[in-house]
């Protein structure tokens, strides 16, 4: 896997984003929405790994960081699903060669910025369930320094204005958003499981849940099930 | 949504510890109701703990409420899987 890495952009409300590409110069591409929050850390290693395998298969892949993530300037308190999915329609814009969406576990709340591309999804998540961990982590760190929180007092605390969240600022907004949020319902879509898990996906693939691990890692077995999954889905 | 596949309460506790331990299925299959689980087990910190609490929740159709989290029932896989079974029967 010796592909090159572009550093490239997309301009969202008046700042640059970053965007990483393989393989510009295939016929074809596929946009990559990563996962949400501390998840996505988890995983990067991981996208940027099926990114080499998808150019060693001819097909490109782009990956765009979102507003107020990595480095981001944009603030992370005026981040929401609203603004991410407009920020994906910016992104989109300037790449043609994306007729194919590939989002992964809460990517997947934000993917229906395009209703008709075609989308292929790995384990998706639900917003709420993205909120509970974040506020039982919160809840775990306070408890270490002797304090006692709830998470009616951190819903509160969110209506408020914002509440920070296993380093996550969260606005109201936000907060809202995700207590709601669950992938679209499309005709167009194909749902990746791992075969450990308990949903009924389109196809079961081989691998961890590394979105679940302590400690980003990678895997080879899973990261290649994708890009061979993706290479046949965007075949058919 | 996909729907849950009928899966056992301990079933599921093996599948989940699996996942955010990045262990196989032979070593959690080893699991006793006397293996101790938080302290004995370095990637189970407390960040993983809030994981494996909202993904027991997602694959077992049940709500895990703050006030039933306590210590004790991270101290073995026995008593983890003894308070899921009480939660699914619910």
């Amino acid at each position: 896997m010796t592909a090159t890495l572009e550093y490239s952009r997309y301009e969202f409300q008046g700042n640059d984003e970053l965007c990483l590409k393989v393989g510009g110069h295939h016929a074809q591409s596929i946009l990559l929405i990563p996962p949400l929050f501390d998840e996505m850390n988890r995983m990067r290693r991981m996208l940027l790994d099926v990114m080499r395998l998808l150019d060693a298969n001819g097909i490109g892949s782009v990956l765009p960081d979102l507003p107020g993530t990595n480095e981001s300037l944009f603030p992370q308190q005026q981040a929401s699903l609203a603004v991410w999915r407009q920020a994906l329609r910016d992104c989109s814009n300037i790449l043609p060669k994306c007729q194919h969406i590939a989002s992964f576990r809460g990517g997947c709340l934000i993917d229906d910025f395009a209703k008709d591309m075609p989308k292929w999804r790995l384990s998706p998540a639900k917003g709420n369930a993205l909120l509970r961990t974040m506020m039982r982590t919160r809840m775990a760190s306070d408890k270490e320094a002797g304090l006692s929180t709830n998470m009616v007092q951190l819903t509160e605390e969110a209506q408020q204005g914002a509440v920070n969240l296993a380093g996550n600022s969260i606005s109201a907004s936000m907060f809202s958003e995700l207590q709601e949020a669950v992938p679209s319902l499309s005709d167009d879509v194909r749902t990746a499981q791992l075969e450990t898990s308990a949903h009924t996906g389109d196809i079961k693939l081989p691998g961890s849940a590394l979105w679940l691990r302590a400690e980003p890692d990678e895997d080879l077995l899973l990261s290649g099930a994708i890009a061979t999954n993706l290479v046949s889905w965007i075949s058919s | 949504m996909s729907e849950n596949l009928d899966l056992t309460p301990e079933a599921a506790v093996r599948a989940v510890m699996q996942d955010i331990l990045g262990l196989d299925a032979e070593q959690v299959a080893a699991f006793t109701p006397d293996t101790e689980l938080f302290g004995a087990l370095p990637e189970l910190d407390s960040m993983a703990v809030a994981g494996l609490l909202t993904e027991l929740e997602d694959r077992l159709d049940i709500m895990i409420e703050d006030d039933e989290v306590d210590g004790e029932l991270f101290e073995t896989f026995g008593n983890l899987v003894a308070f899921t079974e009480m939660k699914a029967a619910e």
